[in-house]
This record gives C-alpha cells, sequence and structure tokens, in this order.
C-alpha cells in the first residue's frame, strides 16, 4: 500500500507545513510582530530593532505579500532572527543538528536492523516460547515513552549504578581528542541511543514478524526447502528477505518519530540537539527558533520518504516505479 | 469470516490481560474522588514530604498529594485519549467511507490530502501549534483528532472499496438505495473489527501524545497530567523522590499504554485470520 | 529405486493417502494419475520428507528408509539425489531474487561448486531448456507462464539428481511448449528415474512407460502405460479414461457415479463401484496381478460378464454364425457391426436363447449357461428392433413394465408398481395415470422403444442386448435413447452388447467394437482403434461408406 506516493503528494505536504510555519503566528490575536516573537521578547526589544524587523519579513505589508517575502527569504537560507540567540535561526539549528542527526540516525538503524532480525527469529519460530516472549516483551516495552525509558535508564545507570554520564555529549572542558574523544562521545550518547531504540524496536519487530508468518506460509518456501538448504539460509536469504519489505518502506515515516523521540529524549538526558534546543525555545517562547526547527524537522522526513519511495523498487522487483 | 470480535479479544491472553488493565486504570480513574483524599490541585501539606500514612505517595513541590494526583491523571489520559480517538474515528470514517464510495475526482482530492499529512510528523505539528494556541482540554482532544485521522481514513477506504464490491452492497444498490444508505447500513457494521482497531490506535496516539506535551511543559497547566508529573519530577531528581513521584507516574501511563497495546494486538489477529492460530498470544 | 509400502499420511484426522504401495526402478518413468483431492500432491511431498502431516508407513530409497533419517541427513539427500518440480503456482519461486541466482543456489549450497561454477552451469541449464540469454537476471514475475517453467525444470536438475518428481508438469502451457518441454526432459532428464503426477492423462501418456492410478489415498492399477490407457482393468480406471476429453476416444463422455469420499472403509471405490460385492465395503483389496496389470480389487478387476467360445450356428446348410469368441465385461459396451445377413442378430437370439447354438457355448461370468432359467433372464435382457412387434398390443404401459417382475414372482403388486413406475421415470418417460394406462399402439416411436428399454430394465439386469434399438426412429429420439442407454450404464454399470450395422452411432456408444462378416468375426478391438485404424478391407469400406456429412465432391465436410 505504499510507494504510490508521488510529487504532488509531497508538494501538497510541503505546502501544507509552509503554511502552517507561515499563518499559524499571524492568525494570533495582537499584531503580527507580537505574535512571531512573543510579548515579552517584545518588551526587550528596542524600537530601532522593531521596526528593522517589520521591515525584514514585510510585517506591515498585506498577507500575500508577506507569504511572497517569506518564501523568497527561505530560499535566501533566511529562516528568521533569534531574538535570544541573536542570531539567524538557521544558523543557530545548524549548531545543534550534528548531536540530533548522531542520535537519532543511531537510533533508527539500530532499532530497525534489530527488530528486523529479532522478527524474523520470532516469525520463523511463531507459537514457541521464544516467541512468545519476545512478542510480550517487546509490546510492552513498546508501551513505555520514550522519555520515561530514558528516565528510567537515566536513574538506573546514570544515577544508581554511575556507570554512564548525566548529560551533555561531551565531557565540559575536557579538551579530548582522537580515540579518547570518540569514547567519550559514545558513552555520552549510549543512554539517549537506548532509551530511543528500545522505545521504537518494536514497531519494526512486529511488522516483521508478521510479514514473516504469512511469507513462510508461500509456495517458494517450500521450494526452498526441497532445495535442501540451512535452515539459516531459510530464514534469511528466502523468507527474511521478503519479511523486511515492509519495514523498510515505513522506515521514512518511522524517522518521523524517532526525531520527535529525540525531542524528549534530549530533555532527559540534556543532550545539545535539537530537541534541547526546541526545548528551551519553548520556555523562551523563541518563536523563530520553533518554527525553524519544526521546518527543518518536517521538511527532513518528507525527504527521507521520499528517498525510500524511490529506492523501495530496486529492493522489491516486483514494484515498477512507474505507476 | 464471522468471527466474534469480542470473542476472540476474550480467547487471546494476550487481550486478557491488556483489557484487566485498562479496566483497572478506568476504574482508578472513575474512583478517583473516593480512593483520595485531597484535590489533586490544591495544596494539602508541606512541600516534597515522603510518602507518609496521610499521603501515600508524598508531595510535590507545591505540596500538592501525589497519589491523588495519579488517580485524577488517569482521568486526564483517559478523556483526552478516548475523546481525541472517537473524534478521530469519526472523521476517518467519513472520509474514507465516502472517498470509497463516492470516487472520481473527490477521491483523489481527498487521498491526496491525506497521504500528505501522513507523511508529515504528527508530533511536530502539534507542538507547534501547542506553543502558540496552549490548548485547553477540549482544544486539545480537537487537535489530535484533526491530525490523526488520515491514517486510519487510508485503511478504512481500503476495506470500504472491496466492500462495496461484495455482492449485498450490489445488491442493494439495486433496489436504489443511496449512497448514504449503503454506507449507513451496510458498509460500516462491516467495518466493526477495522474500527475498533483504528480507534485503539488512536486512544493509543492520543494518551501518548498528551503526556509528551505535558512532559514538555506545553501542556494545559489547570490539566492534571500524569506528563506534568513527570516533568516537575525530573526537575528534582537529584533530591531522591523520583522512587514515589517519577516512578508511579511514569508506570501507569506505562501501563495504560501497554494495556491499550495488548487490547490491540488482539483484535489485530481478529481481522488478519493468517494470524491467528499458533501463537495464544 | 524407491520402494514405497505401506505409506499413511493423515493431515490431522484427515486421512489422505492410506496405505500406499509403489515401486520405482532406476531410471523408470512412472506416472500417478489421481483427481484433486487423491492426495498425488502429498505423495511427492511425502517422499521429500515436505509434508507436514503425520506420516507413516515405509519409503525406500537405494535401499534407505527415508522416513527415519535425521533432518541434516534428508537435507543432503534433497536435491542432491531426490529433487522436485514444484506446480507452478503464483510465488512457487522466490519474487526478491533472480532465477540464475535460484538455479544456482542449491550447487552452491550443497557444495558442489563454487559461486561462479555454479552460475555458470546455471546459465547453462537455463539455455538448454529454451530461455533466451537476457532473462537469465530476470526475477520471477517477469516471466511468463511457460519460462517459469523452464526455471522450474532446470532448477530441478541443477544437482543432478536421480530421482526427479515432478507435479503437474505441464499443467499451465499451451500445446507447443508442451511439445517441447516434453522432448526436452526426455533428453536431459532421460536416464533419470522420474515420477510424474499429474491428473491429465496427456501428460502422463506423453511422459510415463508405468502407470499408477490413484484413488482414495491408494495405488488401484499399476502398469504399462499403453496397455492401462488403452484396457483398463480397474473400474475407477477405466471410468477415468472414459470421462477424460481427448482426440483418440470416439466414445461419448461418460462420468462416475457418486462423489468421492474420505470416509470409506473397505475398498476407497466401492461406493461408487458398479460391479461391487459384500464384501467390497469391508476389506481393503491389496494389489494383484491380472492379466498383466496389478489391480486392487475383490473382483480382480473389471469382471468379464459374458463370454461365447466358437459360438456356431447353422440353418441347413446355412452357416449363419461360424465359430465366434467374444466376451463382454461388466459395465463395458461391446458394439457387433455387420451389415444385413453377416449373422449379428442370430448371434443375439443364441445369447439370449431362442436359437439353441449348433456349437460352442455360452458362459456367464465363468460359468457355462445350460438352461436358461428365471435367474439367467433376471441378468440377462433383450430389447428388438421393431419395439411395436415386441410389445403385446393388450397390456397398457404399467402393466407391459410389471409383466417381467409377475413372471419372476419378485415382490407384491405394490411393490411392483412401485419399481415400474420408477423405472418408467428413470427412461425419461411420464409417470402420469393417464400415460400409464395408455396401450402401445397411442404411442409413439420412440416412446414404444423407450417402454421396452423399461421392461428390460426393470429386473435390474447387467447385460442389456440391443438389436438395433433405433432403427425405426428418427435421429432425434434416436440420439436421446442412446444417451439413455450411456447414462444407465454409467449410473447402475450396465453391459451392453449393441448390435448395429451403422458404425458411426456403435464407435459413439461402445468401448470396443466386433465386425461380423458372413458369420465370422473378422476384426475386434476398442473401438477408437477400429475407427482410426481398421485392418480389414471390409472394415475399410464399412468406415468409408458409414454416414458423413459429405461435401458434393464426395469428401466428408470436415476434411
Amino acid at each position: 500500500m505504499t510507494g504510490k506516493r508521488n510529487l504532488t503528494t509531497y508538494g501538497i505536504a510541503f505546502l501544507i507545513i509552509l503554511g502552517l510555519n507561515f499563518f499559524l503566528p499571524r492568525m494570533m490575536p495582537g499584531n503580527p510582530l507580537m505574535a512571531i516573537y512573543g510579548d515579552e521578547a517584545l518588551v526587550a526589544m528596542t524600537p530601532a530593532l522593531k521596526a528593522h524587523l517589520v521591515a525584514r519579513f514585510a510585517l506591515d505589508q498585506p498577507l500575500w505579500q508577506q507569504f511572497a517575502a517569506y518564501i523568497a527569504a527561505l530560499f535566501q537560507g533566511d529562516m528568521g532572527w533569534s531574538y535570544f540567540y541573536n542570531a539567524g535561526v538557521l544558523k543557530v539549528v545548524l549548531g545543534s543538528l550534528p548531536w540530533t542527526l548522531l542520535v537519532v540516525g543511531t537510533s533508527l538503524v539500530l532499532s530497525t536492523l534489530l527488530g528486523i532480525v529479532l522478527g524474523i527469529e520470532s516469525g520463523w519460530r511463531r507459537g514457541s516460547r521464544t516467541d512468545r516472549t519476545l512478542l510480550t516483551g517487546l509490546m510492552s516495552l513498546n508501551g513505555f515513552p520514550d522519555f520515561f525509558l530514558g528516565l528510567v535508564l537515566l536513574i538506573v545507570f546514570g544515577v544508581l549504578l554511575g556507570v554512564a554520564p548525566l548529560s551533555g555529549a561531551l565531557t565540559p572542558y575536557s579538551g579530548l581528542s582522537g580515540l579518547a574523544l570518540v569514547l567519550d562521545v559514545l558513552k555520552h550518547m549510549a543512554l539517549p541511543v537506548a532509551a530511543l531504540t528500545a522505545a521504537y524496536l518494536a514497531g519494526g519487530y512486529l511488522l516483521t514478524r508478521n510479514t514473516m508468518i504469512t511469507v513462510l506460509k508461500s509456495p517458494f518456501m517450500t521450494t526452498a526447502r526441497a532445495k535442501g538448504l540451512s535452515q539459516k539460509a531459510l530464514k534469511y536469504r528466502h523468507a527474511g528477505r521478503n519479511s523486511m519489505l515492509p519495514v523498510l518502506t515505513m522506515t521514512g515515516i518511522w524517522l518521523g518519530r524517532v526525531v520527535t523521540g529525540a525531542l524528549f529524549v534530549e530533555l532527559v538526558f540534556t543532550y545539545p540537539g535539537v530537541g534541547q534546543l526546541t526545548y528551551q525555545a519553548l520556555l523562551a517562547r523563541d518563536y523563530p527558533v520553533i518554527q525553524g526547527v519544526f521546518l527543518m524537522v518536517a521538511i527532513s522526513v518528507l525527504v527521507v520518504n521520499f528517498a525510500v519511495d524511490l529506492l523501495y523498487p530496486k529492493l522489491d522487483p516486483r514494484v515498477s516505479y512507474a505507476r | 469470516m464471522h468471527v466474534s470480535l469480542k470473542k476472540e479479544i476474550k480467547q487471546s491472553h494476550v487481550g486478557q490481560v491488556g483489557l484487566i488493565i485498562l479496566v483497572l486504570v478506568i476504574a482508578l480513574a472513575v474512583l478517583a474522588p473516593f480512593l483520595s483524599r485531597y484535590d489533586p490541585i490544591q495544596q494539602s501539606a508541606a512541600s516534597l514530604l515522603s510518602p507518609s500514612l496521610s499521603h501515600w505517595l508524598g508531595t510535590n513541590q507545591v505540596g500538592q498529594d501525589i497519589w491523588s494526583q495519579l488517580l485524577y491523571g488517569a482521568r486526564t489520559s483517559l478523556l483526552v485519549g478516548f475523546g481525541a480517538g472517537i473524534l478521530g474515528l469519526i472523521l476517518s470514517t467519513i472520509f474514507g467511507v465516502s472517498a470509497a464510495l463516492i470516487g472520481g475526482l473527490y477521491d483523489k482530492i481527498v487521498m491526496r490530502i491525506v497521504d500528505a499529512f501522513i507523511v508529515i510528523p504528527m508530533i511536530v505539528v502539534v507542538i507547534l501549534v501547542a506553543a502558540y494556541v496552549r490548548p485547553d482540554l477540549a482544544v486539545l482532544i480537537l487537535l489530535l483528532a484533526l491530525l490523526s485521522w488520515q491514517g486510519a481514513a487510508r485503511v478504512i477506504r481500503a476495506q470500504a472499496l472491496s466492500l462495496k464490491e461484495m455482492g449485498h452492497i450490489s445488491a442493494s444498490r439495486t433496489f436504489g438505495a443511496s449512497r448514504f444508505y449503503l454506507a449507513w447500513r451496510h458498509i460500516v457494521p462491516d467495518l466493526g473489527p477495522i474500527l475498533l482497531v483504528e480507534f485503539i490506535y488512536g486512544v493509543r496516539r492520543a494518551v501518548f501524545i498528551e503526556a509528551g506535551l505535558a512532559f514538555l511543559g506545553i501542556g494545559d497547566p489547570m490539566l492534571v497530567s500524569w506528563g506534568t508529573m513527570m516533568h516537575d519530577a525530573m526537575k528534582f531528581s537529584y533530591l531522591n523522590v523520583w522512587q514515589w513521584w517519577l516512578i508511579p507516574a511514569g508506570v501507569a501511563l506505562s501501563l495504560t499504554i501497554i494495556g491499550l497495546t495488548f487490547v490491540s494486538h488482539a483484535a489485530e489477529s481478529v481481522l488478519d485470520p493468517r494470524l491467528r492460530g499458533g501463537v495464544v498470544a | 529405486m524407491l520402494e514405497i509400502r505401506d505409506l499413511r499420511v493423515s493431515y490431522g484426522s484427515d486421512v489422505v493417502l492410506n496405505g500406499l504401495d509403489l515401486e520405482l526402478a532406476d531410471g523408470e518413468t512412472l506416472a500417478v494419475i489421481g483427481e484433486s483431492g487423491t492426495g498425488k500432491t502429498t505423495l511427492g511431498m511425502s517422499i521429500m520428507r515436505l509434508a507436514e502431516a503425520k506420516v507413516q508407513g515405509s519409503i525406500r530409497f537405494k535401499g534407505e528408509e527415508l522416513l527415519s533419517l535425521a533432518e541434516r541427513d534428508m537435507q543432503a539427500i534433497r536435491w542432491n539425489q531426490i529433487s522436485m518440480v514444484f506446480q507452478n503456482v503464483n510465488n512457487v519461486l522466490n519474487p526478491v531474487h533472480t532465477i540464475l541466482d535460484q538455479v544456482a543456489e542449491p550447487m552452491i549450497e550443497h557444495k558442489l561448486r563454487n559461486r561462479d561454477g555454479a552460475r555458470a552451469r546455471a546459465r547453462e541449464l537455463l539455455a538448454r531448456f529454451g530461455l533466451p540469454q537476457e532473462r537469465f537476471s530476470a526475477y520471477p514475475h517477469q516471466l511468463s507462464g511457460g519460462e517459469q517453467q523452464r526455471v522450474l525444470l532446470a532448477m530441478a536438475l541443477a544437482n543432478d539428481p536421480e530421482l526427479l518428481i515432478l507435479d503437474e508438469p505441464l499443467s499451465s502451457l499451451d500445446v507447443t511448449t508442451r511439445e517441447e518441454l516434453c522432448a526436452l526432459l526426455e533428453k536431459i532428464g532421460g536416464h533419470r528415474a522420474k515420477l510424474v503426477i499429474t491428473h491429465d492423462l496427456d501428460t502422463a501418456s506423453r511422459l510415463s512407460r508405468k502407470l499408477a492410478v490413484l484413488y482414495g489415498g491408494k495405488i488401484v492399477e499399476i502398469g504399462p502405460t499403453r496397455e492401462v490407457l488403452r484396457q483398463p482393468r480397474h473400474p475407477y480406471t477405466r471410468a477415468l479414461v472414459r470421462a477424460y476429453p481427448n482426440m483418440t476416444t470416439v466414445k461419448d463422455l461418460q462420468g462416475i457415479k457418486g462423489r468421492m469420499s474420505r470416509l470409506v472403509s473397505g475398498c476407497p471405490f466401492h461406493p461408487r463401484c458398479t460391479q461391487a460385492v459384500e464384501i467390497c465395503s469391508r476389506e481393503i483389496p491389496p494389489l494383484t496381478q491380472s492379466r498383466g496389470h496389478w489391480v486392487a480389487c475383490h473382483r480382480g478387476g473389471i469382471v468379464t460378464l459374458l463370454s461365447v467360445a466358437n459360438l456356431s450356428k447353422s440353418f441347413d446348410s446355412l452357416k449363419a454364425v461360424d465359430s465366434v469368441s467374444l466376451h463382454i465385461e461388466a459395465g463395458e459396451t461391446l458394439a457387433l457391426v455387420g451389415q444385413s445377413g453377416s449373422g449379428k442378430t442370430t448371434m443375439a437370439k443364441i445369447i439370449i436363447g431362442l436359437h439353441p447354438p449348433s456349437g460352442g457355448a455360452v458362459y456367464l461370468e465363468s460359468k457355462r449357461v445350460a438352461r436358461r432359467g428365471k435367474d439367467f433372464y433376471k441378468r440377462v435382457q433383450m430389447i428388438f428392433q421393431n419395439p411395436g412387434e415386441s410389445l403385446s398390443h393388450r397390456l397398457s404401459v404399467l402393466e407391459l413394465v410389471m409383466e417381467p417382475m409377475e413372471v419372476q414372482g419378485i415382490g407384491t403388486k405394490e411393490q411392483r408398481r412401485q419399481k415400474a413406475t420408477q423405472t418408467i421415470e428413470e427412461v425419461e418417460l411420464p409417470q402420469t395415470e393417464a400415460f400409464l394406462n395408455t396401450y402401445p399402439h397411442h404411442l409413439s416411436g420412440g416412446e414404444l422403444q423407450r417402454v421396452a428399454i423399461a421392461r428390460a430394465l426393470v429386473l435390474d439386469p447387467d447385460l442389456l442386448i440391443a438389436d438395433e434399438p433405433t432403427a425405426f426412429l428418427d435421429a432425434s429420439v434416436a440420439a436421446k435413447v442412446l444417451k439413455l442407454l450411456l447414462n444407465l450404464q454409467e449410473r447402475h454399470g450396465l453391459s451392453l452388447l449393441y448390435i448395429t450395422h451403422d458404425i458411426a452411432a456403435a464407435r459413439k456408444v461402445s468401448d470396443r467394437i466386433a465386425v461380423m462378416l458372413e458369420g465370422r468375426i473378422i476384426e475386434e478391438g476398442p473401438s477408437n482403434e477400429i475407427v482410426t485404424a481398421p485392418r480389414q478391407a471390409y472394415t475399410r469400406r464399412l468406415l468409408s461408406s458409414a454416414s458423413a456429412l459429405h461435401d458434393f465432391d464426395n469428401t466428408s465436410i470436415s476434411r
């Protein structure tokens, strides 16, 4: 049921995102500048700054001109100005992006791979104790929200056992380099990645397991068994290769979930990524930054989805892309 | 294909456990006033007290009774969950069935919009809107429903399409039945199991997001929520109060979600007979 | 090489194979024929130990008992020594791997060749089975049905097995592909032992020299393919051949009464068998030798109902019947074809007892018939050319049909009436009071002949001698009468001695034809052989002068 999205769909999605970003502040009561920056910031701004901002974002012009200005600015890489950081939003967001990418990327890959493998093994042994345990276990694990998991991990490993750092991506002021630096980074990202992976493992697992159950009944599995192939070959080369396809198509959508999960997890671990940035922005009502994060996250998810849609036919030869 | 949904769920062990959990949570929510002594919003004692006989889980940083908060938090979660779930389901059904029955340009447009929304990560949008609007209970339910009906609509439309081709539907059409009649009398009832499953998914999503928003501090400050409890508790984790503050709230939230997951898993196997049999999980 | 003894396979409480015995020698090709639900695919799967069912009994391959082998050892045997060409359904090949990979895979897995060697050999095999090179890296769903079948064949031969099991290998193919693949299979797979499993007699006869017939989970007949199809010895085999539309048989299609049921005690075919006796419902018959075939039948296969040996009859100096030997089996139609004066009617009258023979003897179920009493007439009945003459004009229809029972003293008056009415219904005549009380001179030719048939049938005879039964009837009526006779044969296992001059009609209703000329049988054999490959000049003349739809210039329209 996937793979039928074409450019129009993504186009509409993009427009919706832009639209939300643009119209939300302008629909709030009060003057647009206040809506965009919030009353607290406004109070602290000098009139000169206010005038500058109004001009920059065409806030005194009719709505459609504002929209045009907005789009034009976007294409130039100008996503707004953060009062609190006193810098362009794009620059601010890009500063935090790498850490989030690191954590999210690792978690996504780990949870997908592990989910697939566990799903294959579980589906293969359907009904056995291993399968039942995995199924109940992972469904339960899935019920724990990622932030709660993160907190529990933090408490257990950070506070109680003291083996993991309590915050940050790096040990501050340590001046490490080379291998030591890498180890330090790994140590700091271990728990956040663990939390995210655990929280999103079940999705891939369940989907793979269900597909596996169906695939195992296919005629080609009987053919494969007749060929006298080893269990491993049957499980992975034949059944597994077919079972992992649905998971891969969901990767794009799951990316969205993992990214939002990162938001919470970064908060819990005080990890300096985009999530932490968003939280601070929420606290401070730094709307430009919130909007900027929203735009970036939403667009990257769209892009990844699109990429997966393009790549999928390479993995499943039954799908021809021109549909 | 006449599998009794209730029977299937009741027979599955996992489904049973899930139902028990849900019933427990609902009971706690409903009976909250009788099971707790204090008003969760009122300051009833000094701050950050440890558990005692008068305050079973101690008090939080403004002196509110944690046990009461736990119980009333259940109300919030369940209200938002079921509210958004039902509203979302109604929207999904309306759009899904109408797209299937009317077809043509209407169908194409609706599906494009649905697909566009599916691709957008929902939680991010909710956070954005919540940042501006600061939703109260009703607005939150509305917001969640508006942003989550799309997924179910797709599934419902697919099912409605295949039902449309079935014999008894065609037969009704030869009686001159209107599309609305068909939808109401025939298609929607046959969609039963799918509607139930999608409903449970919706509830689960809503519970999760409500807690998440509260955790981020952008929920309704008037509402007692498990998310808020965890948010506040987190700030004081160095004080070793997490055992009776953070953990119960988190466990309560997790259990609720797990209960919903289990029930939906049992319901899913009704839908897909290929998954039935074998594991009685 | 393959020896199966008492194989029992059941899925839960569903017993699919119930004591199956089979043997396959080195290099031999055996076809197992069965209709759907008879367990033929299960047979193939059980040999490979792929059936997810309870399997009991013994399957010995090259002396080794397969059923007690450890899974790992069985894995080594699979594909290397025994391989299978599966039924070509959707998804029988893995959709996400190329066909080249799938053909090469078993060679690599069983360590027969390294990767490059395996792929080279795979290419070779695919090419030999007629796949063009550009298809080698295609995926299964991109191939046509015929191409997929070629892949399955090539793949099965990859590891050079000694035994090849083929499940419906030609079923989804068009005619030219079918012929081509048959030839290829013979050429490439020739020296191997092959077990062909199919429901299709055409496939079985193309591919095999030996044929086994599967019914109700057991083998009911085994023999050389040609012989089994030409002259089947088991009632089921015969019925199967009769039901199968093909270019060889000329007789009209007939079905098998009843439906297949799994829960049958004793011989699995007995509820549908027209020659079943008491023991058939109690005990399962073992396979015994009978005239070159092995048959599982308590009665030794199809029973010979009537036979005459060296029968002669002279009227003064005229030898009407000159040393004729014939036999009629239970449930079959023998047509006695000849022109007037050939002696055929005399033959009939001798058999029925209206003329005593001058020499030779008549045997009913191997027992010599000396005096013909009521017992004889209960089993052998005759209908004559002119029904108007053979029916008394004094009796009403009902009385006419009840008469034989009165003579034989069977039943009460009420029972006789009921049986008569039933039989009248069977010959498709009305059972209204008005009709039952009609007298013959008010009836049409067709109705009269039906009454005559009803009279003959009312005693439930085993053999009906019909002397030119449609001579006085219009063509459309005659057709219905002939169809009726065929239906009765299908339903009751009635044997028919059909006497006629019209070979065109004879071939539509008869299993065998005997050509009579001047008192002698000059040629006899299965009807399709007599009609398509006659040996005697007289027969050829009969055929060429038989009714046909001619073009003006005297060639038959169809040619």
